[in-house]
């Protein structure tokens, strides 16, 4: 019976909507997450009578006719690469972007990632990395006497230097945007990196040229919506209760025929 | 054999065949821009005997057909998502799309950017605007959707919108002979000619949802499992009834 199949494919979509949902609700706190969702659509269908087909020689065309359709799959889970709120944390490593960009960061194999979390720290050289140790390009090394660092909306890091009165300009922190920024592969650690989905990055830099601009002492919260993600999660778990309904329903109909005849 | 098994069985055939339906629709309950179908019953009348000479005409025995599968083309529930890409159909259209089997049709508002940076459907089909495939340029922002489908958005540094083209929205005067193609879109089969939707309207950020009716598939999953139970019980009844038959009257009197 396809019933039978058509709600197992139901089943398995909830699912995996159900874990997307509980990865967004996991990072309702990590900086610069950004949220996901199942998108599906409906799978091949059998025309048992095709409509249009003509039924008679005087050329009456089926209105409609039998199409009986078999389950649904789950096409992606695109990103939702809107902008999160910022929130002021007073730590003057901490960056946020309004607007357009990611930060790019350089792994320890060379290659580079893109990141909206701007949580910078200072390592053990002075330079400005990730949490997790992987230094934001163009890199920017802070000297150890210096004091009172600033980071302008165009991501220009400038300090005061011991002895001097005037500030120095150290650097500043590129941006990097793609043409489909949905289709950056997620890594962890708060990573994208390019895909042939998302197409080449563009290198640039902040409040210039359609990038957005960066904020200092700011963190850019994730863009989950708690009422959203409920809601969405009730509708989920429904859904799989009745397609759960189905398999037992068509199960039963085949217990009553297997039952017919003794 | 005689008529009520096989009136049985063809009711069991089609009841078999609209829970295919009930499973599909409970299926796609979360699919974007999904229309759900209902099975349409139609007696089919089995000619009698002809032969004159029967005391008593023949009756006809009148057997189920599925005759079609209807689609109910009420607009679904819209959902706010925020997500400027997200846009959801105010009336009876659709949003024309070009795959390389050609042009196709789907309510689904879920968009995306591809690497080309064309508006394209979950599924990386262009959406077709009036004049062609929607392309953005790398340093457009803020896409505004307006709602009689012209795109819009900031291209760098500027302080006047751009227009990157209009979405081409269809309408159908009999949109039943739309053929559904799986993977949200529908194809126009015979008799169905795309026309310009004149009084649709998009709203941008919000995404149809499937206008499957929870409650009443339930309801209807029940319906076809009791009466598959019932039809069940009356074929046994009848194996029974011809059993016990030809039991008595093959029973010799010693």
């Amino acid at each position: 019976m396809q019933a039978l199949y058509t709600a197992a494919s139901g089943m398995a979509a909830q699912e995996l909507n159900v874990q997307v949902i509980s990865n967004n609700i996991a990072n309702m706190r990590t900086t610069g997450f950004k949220k996901q969702r199942a998108a599906f659509q409906d799978l091949i269908y059998a025309h048992v009578r095709r409509v249009g087909a003509t039924a008679s020689d005087q050329g009456t065309i089926l209105p409609v006719g039998v199409d009986i359709g078999g389950g649904v799959k789950t096409i992606g889970t695109p990103r939702l690469m809107s902008q999160g709120t910022l929130s002021t944390t007073g730590n003057e490593l901490d960056v946020g972007i309004r607007g357009e960009g990611f930060f790019k960061i350089q792994m320890p194999d060379g290659t580079f990632s893109y990141t909206r979390d701007g949580s910078f720290q200072l390592d053990a050289q002075g330079r400005m990395v990730t949490s997790n140790g992987n230094p934001v390009q163009p890199t920017i090394t802070v000297p150890a006497t210096a004091s009172g660092l600033t980071i302008n909306a165009a991501g220009s890091v400038s300090v005061t230097l011991a002895g001097s009165t005037t500030s120095t300009v150290l650097g500043q922190i590129g941006l990097t945007r793609f043409i489909n920024k949905a289709g950056l592969q997620p890594n962890g650690d708060n990573l994208f990196t390019e895909t042939p989905a998302s197409g080449a990055p563009q290198d640039g830099v902040a409040n210039a040229d359609g990038f957005g601009d960066m904020q200092q002492n700011n963190l850019e919260q994730a863009n989950v919506e708690v009422v959203t993600e409920i809601s969405d999660l009730i509708a989920a778990q429904r859904a799989y209760e009745m397609n759960a309904k189905v398999v037992s329903a068509a199960d039963q109909m085949l217990q009553s025929t297997s039952a017919m005849f003794r | 054999m005689e008529n009520v098994s096989l009136v049985g069985l063809s009711r069991q055939m089609t009841l078999e065949r609209q829970l295919d339906v009930v499973a599909n629709n409970v299926a796609n309950i979360n699919t974007n821009g999904y229309k759900a179908d209902r099975s349409v019953f139609q007696e089919y009348l089995s000619s009698g005997a002809h032969e004159d000479n029967f005391v008593g005409r023949d009756r006809n025995v009148s057997f189920v057909w599925d005759r079609a599968t209807l689609r109910d083309l009420t607009t679904g529930p819209t959902e706010q998502t925020k997500n400027p890409l997200d846009i959801a159909i105010d009336g009876n259209a659709y949003l024309a799309v070009q795959t390389p089997a050609g042009e196709r049709y789907t309510r689904d508002g879920g968009l995306q950017i591809n690497t080309q940076g064309q508006l394209v459907t979950a599924s990386g089909y262009a959406v077709l605007g009036t004049s062609g495939p929607i392309v953005f340029q790398p340093g457009d922002k803020d896409i505004n959707i307006a709602k009689d489908g012209n795109v819009s958005v900031v291209e760098g540094a500027n302080k006047t919108d751009s227009i990157r083209g209009k979405l081409r929205l269809v309408s159908f005067a009999q949109a039943q002979r739309l053929l559904k193609e799986g993977g949200n879109l529908y194809s126009a089969g015979e008799g169905a000619t795309p026309q310009p939707a004149v009084t649709a309207q998009v709203n941008q950020g919000y995404i149809e949802k499937s206008n499957v009716n929870s409650v009443l598939e339930m309801s209807r999953m029940i319906e076809v499992t009791r009466a598959y139970t019932q039809i069940s019980a009356m074929l046994q009844q009848q194996t029974d009834m011809r059993k016990t038959a030809i039991e008595k009257l093959a029973e010799v009197p010693a």
